[in-house]
């Protein structure tokens, strides 16, 4: 049996950094490929690369939740064990894994745009359902407010333009990475609000508690300075909002457990 | 509703002395190692429920606002709820409902995702590190099911526990809040009623039961995850065909392609 504990701040948590990085992964791998379906599908190189990206960031990434189930060798039960569509968890697994496949088809060989976009809808659920997973629980910082798709799904928009931008230096990435952090940091703040009168331990831990390092670390140097710097130094800024968007998914799935 | 037949379990807050022999006695037979824990200046101990510790009694003390002092005693245990979100967020079928609508888990199949302990409202199910699966109250199902009672309901000396047929029980807990409303507790209510399309542990509390931490108005998992569905694809309709929107018409404004 393997479990994994790792030191946390906040002295008990069901989920951690495991799920973190994985939420991480899938979601800034998979943002980058659903950019550059959206807006650069002409360009099939770029799209398979990320293709590439995005398959790697699926299997990594089901890699880290297997090791972080209690029982890891059980772990076909998720699939094998019937049909529980209401649980988030079980439909999260099977987009995981036609997700991944879809990857892999799209990078291996020539596909048709209509085959690419079918994948990003894939894709799209796979960074989508983290979300919602958080969203089913009992925990007033993630479900009070409908918002956690909106922050994920933002968060994976900057991070992914972020990925591409550093093999891809591109004027237009660099506009869609600053809408796309701009729209990030008001969704967080009006999650923070929204949330508040319910969930206030975990918002005031991020605020001025255990996980404010994340939060400010976040908001500062994950957030603010790559804003910044997107028209100084595009690889620095890119690499920032990589980081950023760790500490993002970190302080998000800790606070839900303060 | 939960089956008129079904089993279930009347906790009767006017009448438990917060002696915890229902604690001890759930400890011994389902054999449950102790707890190491702290003084933390209240009778509750262990604070929380735990993989190990499947009813704990919370203590409650204080003035009421005509002046009156109250010490008032609340389970803390599962409810064998009707539509049970722990049910609802399970991937494999691990968790669920047995014979009676009594939720139990199934050890040899549950992959230890935590899922479930994400989703209770009333923090009753918790992960065993050792084990790799989760733990909690079965109401006694290898009691019950054998005709006998639950070891909690046969430990108590105040008749504060009873256990029968869900139909004797919701009765019973009704005639008792009349009654208490008689001799003057015009704030006697049944909790479990309508939460979570009604539980099959039943309480007869004295003041609202925010005033024993207990949620009100919970919403079941299936509501939670359709909420998160909807927001998500809100979020990524208008995320994508904004950003697009935004950024190609830039690009179009300046006249120039990629
Ligand atoms: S109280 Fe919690 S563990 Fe018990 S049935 Fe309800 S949701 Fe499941
Ligand atoms: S931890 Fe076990 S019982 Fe709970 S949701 Fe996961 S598989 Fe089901």
């Amino acid at each position: 049996m393997i479990t994994v504990n790792l030191p946390n701040p906040i002295g008990e948590e069901h989920w951690g950094l495991w799920i973190a990085l994985y939420f991480f992964l899938a979601g800034t791998t998979g943002g980058a490929y659903l950019l550059s379906v959206l807006f650069y599908g002409k360009d099939q190189g770029l799209v398979r690369r990320s293709a590439l990206w995005a398959f790697l960031g699926v299997v990594v990434g089901a890699g880290l939740l297997v090791i972080d189930l209690g029982q890891p060798l059980r772990f076909l039960n998720l699939l094998l064990n019937g049909l529980y569509p209401a649980s988030v968890m079980w439909l999260g697994s099977w987009f995981l894994v036609l997700a991944g496949a879809g990857l892999l088809w799209v990078y291996l060989g020539p596909t048709s745009r209509g085959v690419q976009q079918g994948v990003a809808v894939l894709v799209a659920l796979v960074v989508g359902y983290t979300a919602v997973l958080l969203m089913q629980t009992a925990k007033p910082f993630w479900n009070a407010s409908p918002l956690l798709p909106w922050l994920f799904l933002a968060s994976a928009a900057t991070a992914g333009g972020a990925l591409l931008q550093l093999w891809y230096p591109h004027e237009k990435l660099s506009r869609l990475v600053t809408v796309s952090a701009l729209v990030e940091g008001a969704v967080l703040a009006l999650h923070l609000i929204w949330t508040y009168p319910a969930a206030t331990p975990g918002v005031l831990a991020l605020l001025v508690g255990p996980l404010a390092w994340a939060f400010w670390g976040f908001v500062v140097v994950g957030w603010g300075l790559p804003l910044f710097l997107e028209r100084r130094n595009v690889a620095l800024a890119a690499l920032l909002t990589l980081v950023g968007a760790f500490l993002l998914r970190y302080f998000v799935v800790m606070a839900g457990q303060v | 509703m939960p089956n008129p037949k079904d089993y279930a379990i009347l906790f009767d807050a006017s009448r438990c002395i917060g002696c915890k022999a229902c604690q001890v006695a759930c400890k011994q037979w389902n054999d449950l190692e102790a707890e190491k824990t702290k003084n933390r200046g209240s009778y509750a101990n262990p604070p929380k429920l735990t993989a190990h510790t499947w009813i704990t009694m919370r203590y409650y003390e204080g003035l009421k606002p005509e002046g009156d002092p109250y010490f008032d005693f609340i389970r803390g245990s599962c409810m064998h709820c009707t539509h049970a979100p722990c049910v609802s967020a399970c991937p494999t079928g691990a968790m669920a409902h047995r014979e009676g609508g009594v939720v139990t888990v199934d050890e040899k199949t549950c992959i230890g995702c935590r899922s479930c302990v994400q989703a209770c409202p009333y923090e009753a199910v918790h992960f065993d590190e050792a084990k790799g699966v989760v733990h909690k109250c079965t109401m006694c199902y290898d009691r019950i099911s054998h005709g006998d009672q639950p070891a909690c309901v046969k430990a108590c000396p105040a008749d504060a526990l009873t256990f029968g047929t869900y139909q004797e029980i919701r009765a019973m807990a009704e005639e008792r809040v009349r009654a208490l409303k008689e001799r003057g507790y015009a704030r006697a209510n049944v909790y479990g009623l309508a939460e979570l399309g009604g539980t099959h542990v039943l309480y007869v509390l004295t003041e609202h039961p925010s005033q024993y931490d207990l949620p009100k108005a919970v919403r079941e998992a299936e509501k939670r995850a359709a909420t998160g569905w909807l927001s998500a694809g809100i979020a990524a309709a208008v995320l994508g065909a904004g950003l697009k929107f935004i950024v190609e018409r830039r690009e179009a404004l300046k006249g120039g392609g990629q």
